[in-house]
C-alpha cells in the first residue's frame, strides 16, 4: 500500500514545465474572492483565458483523448496539473464548468463519433463554458420526474419548460440539459439529454436570491438562476445518447457528481480553523488551549481526515478502473454531513465570531462566515443527504431486488 | 499511490480467511467464548503452526518477521471471526514490549517461545486509576537486596488468565516526569503471590491481577530499570494499528451480518432492507467501516515507511474504536430480538467492541493525544 502520489524524474520534469507555464500565464492580479459571489467579470475572464491556454495544450481535460482536444495524459501527470493549480487556490477547470466536467464524460461514453468530434473539442479546449441543467421546480430529488419537454419537429426538437438552481456568475455558452422526450413513456425510459447553445431564441433567465449558491464540485458558481425555455428550437443532432435513453446517460453524469470522481485535494477549512484558534486570544490565552475548544477541533480534524481518505480512495478507484459501488455517494454524504458538524463546532468554539465577516472583528478574513453558509447550502447540490443514502443502499444491494451498478465513467 | 494489497498480501488474506472459515466455525467460537481464556490449546497450536504467533517477531528471534501491514492483514481476518483469546496480547503487544524494552538475551530467550505459543504474555499495565499514559502507572517496585518486591493490583489486564507470564509495569524511580522511572518486569504467573481473576460482566478476558509480595530477581527487569517508557510507547504505537485492523475486520463482519439479515428478514410483506430507516443503520455501519479501514491502513503505511505516524495512529484508534462500537449498536437495531440471542453470534462482536474499546487507550485519550500532535 502506498498513500502518497509518487513522481518519477520525468514527472517532476513535467511539474517544472507546468509550474513555469502557470507562472507565465496566471496574471498576478488573479485572486480568489473569499465569497464566490464576489467574483468580478474581470476575474472571471482571467480564468477563462487561463482555461483556453491550458486547453491549447490539452491540460484543461488532461486525461481525455487527444483526438477530441484532451491531453491524452495518464492520471499521474493530470494530478500534477491539479496540484500545481491548487497552489494558486484554483481547480481544474479554473472556472465553474459543471456542464463541461460532467457533460464531456457523458458525451465520451454515450455520444456518436460525430457528436464527439463536434462537441468535445470546444469544451476540452476551454473555448466554451457549460452549465448543467437538471433541477426543476417540480423535480429535485426525483430527477427522473423532469417535465421540461422536447418535442421532435423535423430535424429539430422544440423545448419548453424551466430549469432552476442553474449555473454561475457571468453566463454560459452551452447548456447540458436533461429533458422529457415522451410524457406518456415509462419512467426512466422517457428522458433525453441535449447540449443546447445558450444564445438560442426563447431562452431567458432570472437570478435566484440565495443564502449562497451551492457548488457541485470544482470551482464555486457564485450565483444561481432559473432558466426558461420558450419554444426553443434545438437541432436533433444535439440530442446525446439517444432519444429516451437519458436515464442511462444520467447514471454517468450522476456517478461523477455524486463523488465517484474522487479528489486529491484537502479541504482547508479545518486547517484554517486550527490556525485561527492558535492565534486568537480569549481571556488571555489562545482559544486552542481551551479544553473544550481542543476537543471540538480534534473532532473537526477527524472528520476532515476521513473525508480526505474517502476522496483519495475514490480517486484511486476511478483512475485504476477498479469496481466501485457505494463509494461515490459515501464521500458525498460524508462531505455534506461533516460540513454541518464542522460549522456547528465552529459556532461552539468561537461563539458569534463564527458568524461575522466584519473586517474589524473577524480575523479569518470572512472565511469562517462563508463556510458556515456554504455548509448549509452544500447539503443539496448533486443530491440531498437523503438521496446519497438512497443511492448507497441500492449500491450495497439492500432495498431492491436487484443491486444497482455504479454509473459508467471514464 | 496504490491502495491495493500486493499479490502475496492478497494470498495471505485469502489463507487467513480460509483458516477462519475452516477452523473457527461459529459454533466453536461460541464454545470458546464460554471458556475463561477464549482459546483452546488445540486452536492455539494451530495458530502457532500458521506462524501467526510470530508475525510481529523478527526472524532472528524465531518469528515470521512479517511487516506491520502483513500482520494487519491477518488480524483483519481474525477480527472477522471474531477470534478471541490472547493472540494479540501475547504475540503482538507482549512481543513488541519485549522486543522494544528487553535486552538482546531476553529477546532471544522469550520471543521464540512466544512465537511457538509455549509462552503467553499479558501486559499488566493499568491500575484502578485506569489510564494508558505513563502517569497512570502508580505502583512501585521495592528493592530488596538483589531482588525486587512487587505488590499491588493491576486492573483490566487483557488476557491475564490465559497468560503464562505477566509483563508487570511499576515505578522503580520517582521524578517530576511521569515518563521516567518506569520498569517492566517479566514475571512467571506461577510465582507465589500472583493471583489472577477474570472479571465478570460484559467483557471478554479482562482480569484483575493481584501481586502479594512477589519476589523477583533483578534479571526479571526487561532492559534497564527506570527507562521503560520509551520502549513501551514505541510498542504501543506499533501494536495499536494491528488492534485497529482487528476492529476493521470485525466491523466488516458486522456489516455483512446486517446486510444479509436485511435482505432475508421479511416483515410487512417485504425484506426489511426496503425500509429506509433500516437502510440508515446499514449505511452508518459501512461509513464507520471505511473510516476505520482507511485511517488504520494509512497509519500502518506511515509506520512502515518511517514517516511521522503518531497523529495517524491516534486518529485510527479513536475512529476504529468508536466505529466498531457504534457499528454493533446499529447492527442490533437492524436485528432486534435475534441479535441478542447468544447463539446468533452478533453478541460476540458487540462484546468485543466494548472489551477492546479502552484497550491501549480509549477514543477520548487518543483524541487528546491527537490534539497534542497537532500542536493544539
Amino acid at each position: 500500500m502506498d498513500f502518497e502520489l509518487k513522481y518519477s524524474p520525468e514527472q517532476e520534469a513535467f511539474r517544472q514545465e507546468v509550474r513555469a507555464f502557470l507562472e507565465a500565464h496566471i496574471p498576478p492580479d488573479l485572486e480568489e474572492p473569499v465569497d464566490p459571489a464576489d467574483l468580478s467579470y474581470e476575474q472571471y475572464l482571467m480564468r477563462r483565458e487561463l482555461g483556453r491556454k491550458l486547453g491549447e495544450r490539452g491540460w484543461l481535460f488532461p486525461t481525455f483523448p487527444k483526438e477530441y482536444g484532451g491531453g491524452g495524459l495518464p492520471m499521474e501527470l493530470a494530478v500534477i496539473i491539479e496540484e500545481e493549480l491548487d497552489r494558486y487556490g484554483l481547480s481544474l477547470p479554473p472556472f465553474y464548468n459543471t456542464g463541461g466536467t460532467l457533460g464531456a464524460p457523458c458525451i465520451l461514453v454515450w455520444g456518436t463519433e460525430e457528436q464527439k468530434r463536434y462537441f468535445l473539442p470546444p469544451i476540452l479546449r476551454g473555448e466554451v463554458r457549460v452549465w448543467q441543467l437538471l433541477t426543476e421546480p417540480g423535480a429535485g430529488s426525483d430527477l427522473a420526474g423532469v417535465k421540461t419537454l422536447a418535442v421532435r419537429d423535423g430535424d429539430h426538437y422544440v423545448i419548453n419548460g424551466q430549469k432552476t438552481f442553474v449555473g454561475s456568475l457571468h453566463g454560459a455558452d452551452w447548456l447540458w440539459t436533461i429533458v422529457c422526450t415522451d410524457p406518456n413513456g415509462r419512467r426512466h425510459e422517457n428522458l433525453s439529454w441535449f447540449m443546447i447553445p445558450a444564445d438560442l431564441p426563447g431562452i431567458s433567465m432570472t437570478p435566484l436570491d440565495l443564502l449562497m449558491a451551492g457548488g457541485e464540485g470544482g470551482a464555486s458558481p457564485g450565483a444561481k438562476y432559473t432558466v426558461y425555455f420558450d419554444n426553443v428550437r434545438v437541432p436533433a443532432f444535439n440530442l446525446i445518447g439517444g432519444e429516451n435513453n437519458g436515464w442511462k446517460v444520467a447514471t454517468t453524469h450522476l456517478e461523477l457528481e455524486h463523488g465517484g470522481a474522487g479528489s486529491i485535494r484537502r479541504n482547508r477549512i479545518v486547517d484554517r480553523l486550527i490556525e485561527y484558534c492558535k492565534t486568537t486570544y480569549r481571556n488571555g490565552r489562545p482559544l486552542s488551549q481551551d479544553p473544550d475548544v481542543r476537543d471540538l477541533l480534534v473532532e473537526c480534524y477527524i472528520d476532515a481526515e476521513i473525508g480526505r481518505l474517502f476522496n483519495l480512495r475514490n480517486y484511486w478507484l476511478r483512475h485504476t478502473r477498479r469496481p466501485r459501488t457505494y463509494e461515490g455517494p459515501q464521500a458525498s454524504l460524508h462531505r455534506k454531513v461533516s460540513g454541518l458538524r464542522i460549522a456547528e463546532a465552529i459556532v461552539k468554539a468561537l461563539g458569534p465570531y463564527a458568524l461575522t465577516n466584519d473586517p474589524t472583528w473577524d480575523p479569518s478574513g470572512g472565511h469562517l462566515e462563508v463556510f458556515h453558509r456554504a455548509s448549509i447550502v452544500a447539503t443539496h447540490p448533486g443530491g440531498t443527504i437523503e438521496i446519497q443514502k438512497v443511492i448507497m443502499a441500492r449500491r450495497i444491494g439492500i432495498g431492491r431486488a436487484v443491486r444497482e451498478e455504479a454509473g459508467t465513467v471514464v | 499511490m496504490d491502495l491495493a494489497l500486493t499479490e502475496p498480501q492478497e494470498m495471505l488474506k485469502a489463507t487467513a480467511r480460509a483458516f477462519l472459515e475452516r477452523e473457527c466455525p461459529r459454533q466453536l467460537l461460541l464454545e470458546l467464548d464460554r471458556t475463561e481464556t477464549g482459546m483452546s490449546p488445540e486452536l492455539w497450536g494451530k495458530l502457532a503452526r500458521m506462524g501467526w504467533l510470530g508475525l510481529a517477531i523478527p526472524a532472528e528471534y524465531g518469528g515470521e518477521g512479517a511487516g506491520l501491514l502483513d500482520t494487519a492483514v491477518v488480524y483483519e481476518q481474525l477480527g472477522r471471526g471474531p477470534l478471541g483469546g490472547p493472540h494479540f496480547s501475547s504475540a503482538v503487544l507482549g512481543a513488541l514490549v519485549v522486543l522494544e524494552c528487553g535486552t538482546e538475551d531476553q529477546r532471544r530467550e522469550v520471543l521464540p517461545r512466544v512465537a511457538s505459543g509455549e509462552q503467553i504474555l499479558a501486559l499488566a499495565y493499568t491500575e484502578p486509576d485506569y489510564g494508558w499514559g505513563p502517569e497512570s502507572v502508580k505502583l512501585t517496585a521495592r528493592r530488596d537486596g538483589p531482588d525486587y518486591i512487587l505488590e499491588g493490583v493491576k486492573l483490566f489486564v487483557h488476557d491475564g488468565a490465559a497468560a503464562t507470564h505477566l509483563l508487570w509495569v511499576a515505578r522503580t524511580g520517582q521524578g517530576p516526569d511521569p515518563a521516567s522511572g518506569l520498569t517492566v518486569f517479566l514475571v512467571d504467573r506461577a510465582e507465589p503471590g500472583v493471583a489472577v481473576r477474570t472479571l465478570p460482566g460484559f467483557m471478554a478476558g479482562l482480569c484483575e491481577v493481584r501481586f502479594e509480595a512477589v519476589r523477583v530477581p533483578r534479571r526479571a527487569v526487561l532492559g534497564e530499570a527506570g527507562t521503560a517508557w520509551l520502549g513501551l510507547s514505541r510498542a504501543f504505537l506499533r501494536a495499536i494499528p494491528v488492534l485497529c485492523a482487528y476492529k476493521v475486520g470485525a466491523t466488516e463482519a458486522v456489516f455483512e451480518l446486517a446486510v444479509n439479515y436485511s435482505q432475508t428478514r421479511v416483515q410487512f410483506g417485504q425484506p426489511i432492507g426496503r425500509f429506509q430507516r433500516v437502510q440508515d443503520h446499514i449505511i452508518d455501519i459501512v461509513n464507520h467501516l471505511d473510516a476505520a479501514r482507511w485511517t488504520t491502513y494509512e497509519a500502518i503505511w506511515k509506520l512502515e515507511t518511517e514517516r511521522p505516524a503518531a497523529a495517524s495512529v491516534h486518529l485510527a484508534k479513536a475512529v476504529a474504536s468508536e466505529g466498531f462500537y457504534r457499528a454493533c449498536n446499529s447492527c442490533h437495531e437492524v436485528h432486534a430480538g435475534i441479535g441478542v440471542v447468544r447463539n446468533y453470534g452478533l453478541v460476540l462482536y458487540t462484546r468485543a467492541s466494548r472489551s477492546l474499546y479502552n484497550y491501549l487507550g480509549d477514543p477520548r485519550f487518543h483524541k487528546r493525544r491527537l490534539a497534542d500532535a497537532l500542536g493544539l
